[in-house]
């Protein structure tokens, strides 16, 4: 019959009218993000530790690790994200033997000006605590090494004045 | 509810009467006021057609439409409207200024004037013209000569096309348009327009005229360009036709006076076909006004519903349906209501 296509489309079409709209009202309503979504990156200061892995594993050159040796120990010191040359690839992230660096479903990174962008996820604070930290650890470190040092050399003196004491005794034996 | 508005003009009457003013400056004062409430009336179903057009495309395309200016979205015409009237108006070089800047002027006129004689419900009419049919057909293809001005004088050939486009297809669907129009008037004996709906007391013309209907709906689109008919303004091939040296507010009257337009067809189709402002089942306690309005939106949403689901037409595939088709149906129609009738009344008598 001439214009049954025609009927079947309006048809199609009123029932798309009534049906179940798809628009999902972004700020107030969000879609669920897949599992392996890849967002803003987030830092744990606590659990790098310094090995400078994540910065080479990066195509981009996009993480500045910066490191002071306090106590013979390697100290973070900073770690700079410059987030617009990310391309949110995971590499870091997958070579990162502590879960240090890992990257959160946060999808809104824009910013009103280019110098916000870049994140510095080190702070000060941060830093100085973990130098205290570590230099207490050292001297405590120390402190016992160097307790247990004049544990043993007391123990050594006392043996040795023991072992003199008994010479003395066999000697004195010996003159009687 | 039935007569508030006939009261209201009687009353503003009655006060200028006691007011002790001439009968002539009190005829000219209510026929001004009737005007403007008119104009009121036009550009505010205008605007709201505006935003139903987004919401029903929407809906239709599975999403929601407008919905951030105001509760739904109401005020977004209006925002955009502003936005549009504080856009500069380019006038390129090389057009004839004048008639570049009054064809979107005059665009508002021919819709504007066919409303005058329209009845909006029983008694609502300002002008009872006994030829109201002819009058109304008349002056609502006087937008043709409107369409082609602009684009004549854009002096641009995407503007030239656009328009040569409009007067063909205009032109040409104005016949089957007219004749679909005839067999009503051959049953009704009548070209008032409240002949005709008084006339459809007992049974409304689309069921005794279903293929004028048909005819003249498929008419009515393209009358006012729009899909799948829509050639004159096919983006991909010709920009906006006429419209496309036109900015800023220039832009937003054509806009307008396009919804303008698809309101005017919809008033005749409802007068027409489906009994004007008649209630149906006895259901008088409805204002006859109201009556009329949900007939026109009910037109309007068919018109809209073939827009979103319908793809454009090539142009030679419009003229030859229009021809080839539509001419020949109306006339045979026109021919097939000739005879009924005649048996009709010779069997009566
Ligand atoms: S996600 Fe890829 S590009 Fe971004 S910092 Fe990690 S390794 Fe570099
Ligand atoms: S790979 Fe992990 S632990 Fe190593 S420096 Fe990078 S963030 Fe720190």
């Amino acid at each position: 019959m001439f214009g049954k296509g025609l009927l079947k489309g309006l048809k199609i079409t009123i029932g798309r009218f009534f049906g179940k709209k798809s628009t999902v009202q972004y700020p107030e309503e969000r879609l669920p993000l897949p599992d392996r979504f890849y967002g803003k990156p987030d830092f744990h200061y606590d659990k790098c530790i310094a090995c400078n892995l994540c910065v080479n594993a990066c195509p981009n050159k996009v993480i500045k690790l910066g490191t002071e040796t306090v106590e013979k120990k390697k100290v973070v010191t900073g770690y700079h994200f410059d987030q617009q040359y990310c391309l949110f690839c995971g590499l870091c992230e997958e070579a990162c033997p502590t879960d240090a660096i890992k990257f959160t479903k946060d999808f809104e990174l824009t910013t009103y000006d280019r110098d916000t962008i870049g994140i510095e996820f080190v702070k000060q604070g941060q830093i100085d605590k973990k130098i205290k930290e570590v230099k207490q650890a050292a001297a405590e470190k120390a402190a016992a090494a160097e307790k247990a040092a004049a544990e043993k050399a007391a123990a050594e003196t006392k043996s040795q004045t023991e072992e003199a004491d008994k010479a003395e005794t066999t000697n004195k034996e010996g003159g009687a | 509810m039935e007569n508030i508005f006939v009261n209201a003009a009687g009353g503003i009457r009655n006060l200028l009467e006691s007011a002790g003013l001439p009968s002539l400056v009190v005829d000219i004062s209510i026929m001004t006021t009737i005007f403007v409430a008119i104009l009121v009336f036009v550009l505010l179903n205008v605007l709201w057609l505006v935003y139903m057009e987004r919401k029903v495309s929407a809906y239709i395309q599975c999403r929601i439409g407008p919905n951030r200016v105001g509760p739904m979205g109401i005020f977004q015409t209006i925002a955009d409207t502003v936005k549009l009237i504080s856009k500069e108006i380019i006038i390129p070089k090389n057009t004839n200024k004048k008639l570049f800047l009054l064809a979107p002027v005059m665009i508002f006129m021919p819709p504007m004037a066919v409303f005058a004689v329209t009845p909006f419900g029983k008694g609502m009419v300002a002008l009872d013209l006994n030829i109201g049919v002819y009058y109304f057909v008349a002056l609502a293809s006087l937008s043709t000569v409107v369409i082609w001005m602009a684009g004549w004088t854009s002096n641009n050939k995407y503007s030239l096309l656009g328009s040569m486009r409009v007067v063909a297809q205009m032109v040409s669907y104005e016949v089957p348009l007219l004749l679909s129009i005839v067999g009503v008037v051959l049953l009704t004996g009548t070209m008032n327009l409240t002949g005709i709906i008084t006339a459809q007391q007992s049974v409304w013309m689309i069921f005794l005229q279903p293929v004028a209907f048909l005819i003249y709906l498929i008419a009515a689109v393209a009358e006012t360009n729009r899909t799948p008919f829509d050639l004159v303004e096919g983006e991909s091939e010709i920009i906006t036709g006429p419209f496309t040296e036109y900015s800023g507010m220039g832009f937003a009257f054509f806009f307008l006076a396009e919804y303008a337009n698809v309101l005017l067809v919809s008033m005749l189709a409802s007068i027409l076909f489906l009994g004007g402002w008649l209630a149906p089942f006895g259901l008088t306690f409805i204002p006859s006004w109201i009556w009329l309005l949900l007939k026109v939106y009910l037109v309007i949403f068919l018109l809209m519903w073939f827009r979103w689901t319908y793809p454009r037409t090539r142009i030679d595939q419009m003229m030859a349906f229009c021809w080839k088709v539509l001419v020949p149906l109306a006339i045979v129609n026109i021919f097939v209501t000739g005879i009924g009738k005649y048996l009709y009344e010779s069997v009566r008598w």
